[in-house]
């Protein structure tokens, strides 16, 4: 009965305005925070191999390097200032081979003759994020090899078809062993090498570290001295000043590894400007309900004041109000995450699939804890407001 | 429970020239129970006396004591607990809820207090004549048959006091016999006292003692 006194006439104009209000911006909000959070999940292939933001940085080859007037190498200066960069937070030089590395077939494992000459490059294990047995030591019985998805694609596409040889699979030469020739500091020998996979992002032959120490102790003529190409990696969100750098240390970087997260960026940022829309959208409808619930007080007031005179305690017409308005917020809560979950399955998940682009998807679980975080929010906000403004009407 | 008045004086009145027997000048001492008129013409203060002891109003001063306690020392909720146990009143304005039926404005007081049971307040409906009015809208009701609910409603609980401010100002003089014969029953169940505010007529009722403004 405390219900029907204090509610009034009170499902009226500015009810259905303060709901559809509180509806929009909650859901404004969920929906943004959940693109923001699915964006950020986003990966392609290649990063996973070797984290978001890592890039291979060398020295733009120019006529001056051609005649020699200019190195390519990164000095140990070079490297410290690198190093010293704020935005910067790993470098790793690439370790090269100091001896001539050639590469053929090992007989009987299905791969058509051929013989080329090659060069190794290492780079730490820790950027090398790979699930294959990436450790090399002298009883090994294999050394492995990162090999450029490019060098498939020339051998298939132009080298086999001009040379008359067949196409090669990935998988081929996966299982493929292949015969290394290694010629340096006056030695020769041979050795077994496996692809073990391919790699967008650098275009390099690697192996693992440990052996290319181990062989360059051996066979190195002790020619190389300095690196020229370097990974490093960045904080997010830094490709601003990497253009820079790039400009200062006439940098050559491959631009498409940088792509995906200037792309992410941007797209984070964009709907981090509507996240923030939604989170004063969402304060300006909380707002407009605690002005709602003011109305129907201030509305209410002789109900109040005479069940308070029949000796109805404060708690008991605070509850009413209260459980009233947890009914109503509860209903737009479950509708926003409704509406949220429906735009994400049916209309920004099916124009991801048109486009081709696949997204993991981000667990729903912040999103609805967010969800209720508004709640909360808005039923403390409302049960403050309430029981200031019958404790007032109380004493007077 | 006892009620005591010292040297009240609510502002709205202190221009005025009280007698020397009015309260807001001698102040008094009462021990309930007892049954008290409280006779005095109109403007001398009859509402702001009952709005006072029942804590609606604390626009005075001197000190108003319930059982020696001076009652602007009580929180909201001690008062509360006191309309709900101890104090009961009938307001001039009679403060019902007009969208809510008879049954319901009664209801909603003793649902609070479990104090009737139905037939009990049936019986006293039909007992005030207002039988037949149960489920109509108290604001179709006339002021008398208001009234009468309004005296119901006070009666759904128990009390030392019950406080009434010219509770049959719309009542003929029959009616108003039979309302305060039941009010004095039911003052005697509770044990407890009242004061009848009044514009002159005692409603052939006699008092234990008589207050003037």
């Amino acid at each position: 009965m405390l219900k029907k006194i204090l509610f009034r006439d009170s499902k009226n104009l500015q009810f259905i305005f303060a709901t559809a209000g509180a509806l929009i911006g909650l859901t404004a909000l969920l929906l943004s925070l959940q693109l923001i959070m699915d964006v950020q999940s986003f990966h392609s292939n290649e990063e996973e191999l070797f984290g978001p933001n890592s890039v291979v940085i060398q020295k733009k080859v120019t006529k001056l390097t051609s005649i020699g007037m200019n190195s390519t190498e990164f000095s140990p200066k070079d490297i410290q200032s690198l190093k010293d960069k704020e935005f910067i937070t790993d470098v790793a030089p690439f370790k090269s081979a100091d001896f001539k590395v050639g590469i053929s077939e090992v007989e009987g494992d299905g791969l058509p003759h051929f013989y080329a000459d090659m060069f190794f490059q290492a780079i730490p294990n820790r950027f090398m994020d790979i699930n294959v047995d990436w450790d090399w030591n002298e009883n090994s019985e294999f050394i492995p090899i990162v090999l450029p998805r490019d060098f498939i694609m020339i051998i298939n596409y132009g080298f086999a078809q001009s040379q008359g040889m067949n196409q090669i699979s990935e998988e081929l030469l996966m299982a493929a062993r292949l015969t290394i020739y290694v010629d340096g500091n006056g030695k020769k020998t041979q050795m077994i090498g496996r692809v073990v996979g391919f790699s967008h992002k650098i275009s390099s032959i690697l192996v693992p570290e440990a052996f290319l120490t181990h062989a360059n102790g051996i066979y190195g003529n002790g020619q190389i001295k300095n690196p020229s190409r370097i990974f490093i990696t960045t904080k997010d969100d830094s490709y601003g000043e990497l253009d820079d750098l790039m400009d200062e240390m006439n940098l050559d970087i491959n631009k498409s590894a940088i792509d995906v997260a200037k792309i992410k960026t941007i797209i984070a940022v964009v709907i981090g400007i509507f996240g923030i829309a939604s989170v004063l959208i969402m304060l300006l409808s909380l707002l407009g309900f605690v002005q709602y619930s003011q109305l129907v007080l201030s509305k209410a007031s002789y109900e109040i004041k005479t069940l308070l005179r029949l000796g109805y305690s404060i708690k008991s017409i605070v509850n009413t109000f209260i459980k009233q308005l947890s009914i109503t917020f509860g209903i737009i809560t479950v509708s926003a995450i409704a509406i949220m979950f429906f735009v994400k399955i049916v209309v920004v998940n099916t124009w991801l699939e048109d486009n081709g682009i696949n997204i993991e998807g981000s667990s729903l679980i912040t999103t609805i804890a967010v969800a209720i975080l508004c709640f909360g929010l808005f039923i403390v906000s409302n049960y403050l407001n309430i029981k200031k403004t019958v404790n007032k009407l109380g004493d007077a | 429970m006892k009620l005591e008045f010292k040297n009240v004086m609510p502002f709205p009145l202190k221009e005025y020239q009280h007698d020397n027997s009015s309260v807001w000048k001698s102040g008094f001492s009462l021990e309930f129970p007892k049954k008290v008129l409280l006779n005095a013409s109109s403007g001398k203060g009859k509402s702001t006396f009952v709005s006072t002891v029942y804590g609606l109003r604390k626009d005075y001063t001197g000190t108003v004591l319930l059982d020696d306690k001076p009652i602007d020392t009580l929180s909201i909720h001690d008062w509360i607990e006191l309309r709900r146990t101890k104090l009961s009143a009938i307001f001039q304005d009679l403060q019902l809820f007009p969208e809510l039926s008879v049954w319901e404005n009664l209801i909603l007081k003793n649902q609070l207090t479990n104090h009737k049971n139905e037939s009990e307040i049936e019986s006293m409906l039909v007992m005030l004549g207002i039988g037949d009015k149960k489920e109509q809208k108290c604001g179709t009701l006339s002021l008398g048959q208001q009234q009468r609910v309004a005296i119901i409603r006070s009666l759904l609980q128990p009390f030392d006091l019950l406080l009434m401010d010219e509770p049959f100002s719309h009542l003929d003089e029959g009616n108003a016999k039979i309302a305060l014969d039941l009010i004095a029953k039911e003052t005697d169940l509770n044990g407890g006292g009242f004061v009848l505010t009044s514009l002159g007529s005692y409603h052939g009722f006699t008092y234990d003692h008589e207050l003037k403004l």
